[in-house]
């Protein structure tokens, strides 16, 4: 592999590719978690005057596209996909203040915890992490998060997705505190609220009122571009 | 940290794919174990054990049925004989054997990088042996075919955690019994280049598994190498009988191994306790070692064991109970003290199907041969119904163990890497190691990762249709035989072989016996 490696792929130079190859070869990078490579190739397509939001889609969110289903697939591993999701925030660090520029939107924002009472924490930051690799702006609040905590967070950065964890049987009920607050202040339909963990499950979701319960991290990133999309196009 | 390193490219999805088809652990021909044996008699238990075989050997004796080369040779060399009855005077048997026997042997294959050490601390899993009946899911148990010989053959030439390709993997009863062996050592040589097991079912048949051997391996090489390890059961109890000893004998005149298995139902074959039935393999297995040794001195010979306990109830074997595993424990300490290798074990079990019962049973056997210190472990994988049945499914699944079984015995890396240290440094308190550089450097590696079992969410199962393990394998080994290509055979060889094989068809008429 090594061999392989030096032989053929060490020597190539993005700046000479096409549009097309670099587009093909930045989703291999990605895919191998390199950053340099993927914050190199952003600024070339961003020199060749392609629009932030172009970029983003077409080469940064395809790639992760792709490292996703082989999450999900058992084909690459979770430091790779951590590898691929830093390679990923590099190009997004530059694209970021170019978006806010324009006006387009990222993917999306979210705002993500794990509920009071819970210190559990690996779960919700893979989700975090996958998200950020589809092009979404996380908002981590950490753990052990009250009502307030969330509250705080939403009011402060006006999330489309609001994202709440929990491993532990006696803390999931209190992702329905948090949702029943949004209920009696009127705020529940401006977010869409997904709730994870392990103990949880779909018919849990439903009970305590959230729009989606997600099964695991890759689901949850795939679940979130979704209807991102969906309710930004019903609203357009 | 010492500064960053570009990470480089690897080829992206496409190569990972590939990578990841072909598995992360390298092939190793066999296990080198780094764990202790794990005992449970101490000196003094071990040495009754031995005082008492002796007693056994010297006041019971052990009959030599139909073959009095058996008796000329014990004779000779100064045991008593009573009509077929040999007494060994106490210490004769374990003197022959210490003064003769290897304590460890090469087992050539005809790929050099498959062969086997047998003996010390190497463990080689082995598949099972001897079954009249495979079951799949899709056809359920049904009579063993030579079309099943060759798959299961196959299966085991594809599985990275089965060292060797076993002997009789299922009885091809849709070809003559007096022919057969040529089939199956046929298809061992073709199908395969890990070691194999040769026909011990007349001394006939040990002479044609020897003239195919010598076609491969070239005619003098066999002087000088063992390329056949051969199954040699006694008659418990404390029998042999001419055919087990006609086929001992051929191999050993021909610097083969031989494994002296006492097959032992424990209640009806031996007595009903742990301690008298120890005793008595052990009384057996010093007098069929002995005799091999006198056949031929430096013939590796293996100390075997095959133990089942019956059930007092209804007379029927039982597989994966405490006391076999005890038999076997013991035994293994018994070989060690005799200084030669030790057979025994495998994933066995009474179960008829692959489910709970199968699984259980056979963990229960396979960890305690490993912790027991066998050093040639039939019976592996694909063992059912207490050997009758050779499945699929369970050939997959206890594939799997075996896998988790080398990783097992090979110890504890304390190496400045595994220590981790770097990693603490990095990452603190608090943090998580998922992204830590000493996780990215060593993940590929660090866990056995199943290939069978399932550990995704409930809904991921689901969606995938709520496969059980069995409904797993059965894809797993279909899609095997789909894959597989055999191993290159020089056609020269392969041409002698089948010639070989037609011209002694051709010399005697089908038979059933």
């Amino acid at each position: 592999m090594s061999d392989w490696n030096e032989e053929n792929e060490e020597d190539i130079i993005l700046a000479d590719l096409s549009d097309e190859e670099l587009v093909e070869q930045m989703a291999d990078d990605l895919y191998d978690g390199l950053k340099e490579e993927i914050e190199e190739g952003t600024n070339i397509l961003l020199s060749r005057d392609w629009s932030p939001e172009k970029v983003l889609n077409e080469a940064l969110v395809a790639g992760m596209t792709i490292v996703g289903i082989d999450f999900r697939d058992g084909i690459l591993f979770v430091p790779e996909v951590l590898m691929a999701a830093n390679a990923m925030k590099g190009g997004m660090a530059i694209l970021k203040p170019l978006l806010a520029e324009t006006g387009a939107k990222p993917v999306g924002t979210m705002v993500i915890g794990t509920v009071k009472g819970d210190i559990h924490d690996i779960g919700k930051n893979l989700v975090g992490m996958m998200l950020e690799g589809a092009g979404f702006e996380v908002f981590d609040i950490g753990i052990n998060s009250s009502v307030e905590d969330f509250f705080a967070a939403m009011e402060k950065h006006k999330p489309d997705v609001l994202g709440m964890s929990a491993l532990l049987t006696t803390t999931m009920p209190y992702m329905k505190v948090v949702i029943d607050e949004m209920v009696k202040r009127g705020i529940r339909d401006d977010y869409i609220v997904l709730v994870g963990g392990a103990p949880l499950n779909e018919e849990f979701g439903a009970y305590v009122g959230a729009d989606r319960y997600c099964r695991d991290s890759a689901e949850a990133a795939a679940v979130a571009v979704a209807m991102v999309t969906e309710r930004r196009q019903s609203s357009a | 940290m010492s500064e960053k390193k570009r990470r480089s490219r690897s080829g992206g999805r496409r190569k990972k794919r590939a990578a990841r088809e072909q598995g992360t652990r390298k092939y190793r021909p066999y296990i080198e174990r780094n764990i202790p044996y794990f005992e449970i008699l101490n000196e003094e238990g071990l040495a009754l054990i031995e005082k008492n075989a002796d007693i056994l050997l010297e006041e019971i004796g052990v009959e030599f049925r139909d073959f009095p080369k058996a008796l000329d040779l014990f004779k000779n060399a100064g045991a008593d004989i009573d009509g077929e009855c040999v007494h060994f005077p106490p210490g004769f048997c374990r003197e022959i054997i210490q003064s003769n026997a290897p304590s460890e042997y090469t087992q050539h294959a005809r790929n050099p990088a498959n062969n086997v050490i047998i003996g010390g601390r190497r463990t080689v899993l082995v598949p099972a042996y001897g079954s009249p009946f495979v079951r799949d899911l899709d056809k359920g148990r049904r009579y063993a075919t030579i079309e099943d010989f060759r798959n299961f053959v196959k299966l085991a030439y594809m599985s990275p955690n089965l060292h060797h390709s076993g002997g009789t993997i299922c009885e091809p009863v849709d070809v003559p019994v007096n022919k057969r062996h040529f089939d199956m050592i046929y298809s061992h040589i073709k199908y395969s280049d890990k070691p194999f097991m040769g026909s011990v079912t007349h001394p006939k048949r040990a002479e044609d598994t020897v003239s195919m051997a010598k076609l491969v391996f070239g005619e003098t090489f066999l002087e000088e190498n063992t390329v056949l390890t051969s199954l040699i059961n006694a008659n418990s109890p404390l029998t042999f009988d001419d055919t087990m000893l006609g086929a001992a004998t051929v191999y050993a005149e021909n610097n083969q191994a031989t494994m002296i298995s006492p097959f032992i139902l424990a209640g009806a074959m031996s007595p009903v306790t742990i301690a008298g039935t120890v005793t008595q393999i052990l009384a057996e297995a010093l007098a069929g070692m002995a005799y091999i040794q006198l056949v031929k001195s430096g013939a590796p010979v293996i100390f075997g064991t095959f133990a089942s306990a019956v059930s007092m109830q209804s007379g029927a074997p039982t597989f994966g109970t405490p006391e076999p595993g005890h038999v076997m424990t013991i035994v293994g300490a018994l070989a060690r003290r005799l200084g030669v290798p030790f057979r025994s074990g495998g994933g066995l079990c009474a179960s008829k199907i692959p489910d709970a019962q199968a699984a259980y049973e056979s963990a229960n056997t396979l960890q305690a041969s490993a912790l027991a210190g066998v050093n040639f472990m039939l019976h592996t994988a694909g063992w059912l119904e207490g050997g009758l049945s050779m499945g699929y499914e369970k050939f997959i699944m206890d594939a799997d163990q075996a896998g988790m079984l080398a990783v097992m015995l090979e110890g504890v890396d304390l190496s400045e890497n595994a220590q981790a240290m770097d990693a603490f440094r990095e990452i603190g308190p608090g943090g998580h190691f998922l992204g830590a550089s000493h996780t990215q450097a060593n993940f590929e590696s660090a866990f056995y990762r199943s290939e069978l079992a399932d550990n995704n969410s409930f809904e991921q199962w689901e969606e995938e249709g709520s496969f059980d393990c069995a409904m797993r394998a059965n894809l797993k080994w279909k899609e095997m035989l789909k894959e597989y290509e055999a191993p290159k055979l020089d056609p020269a060889i392969d041409e002698a072989l089948l010639e070989f094989i037609a011209k002694r068809k051709s010399e005697f008429e089908d038979r059933d016996y």
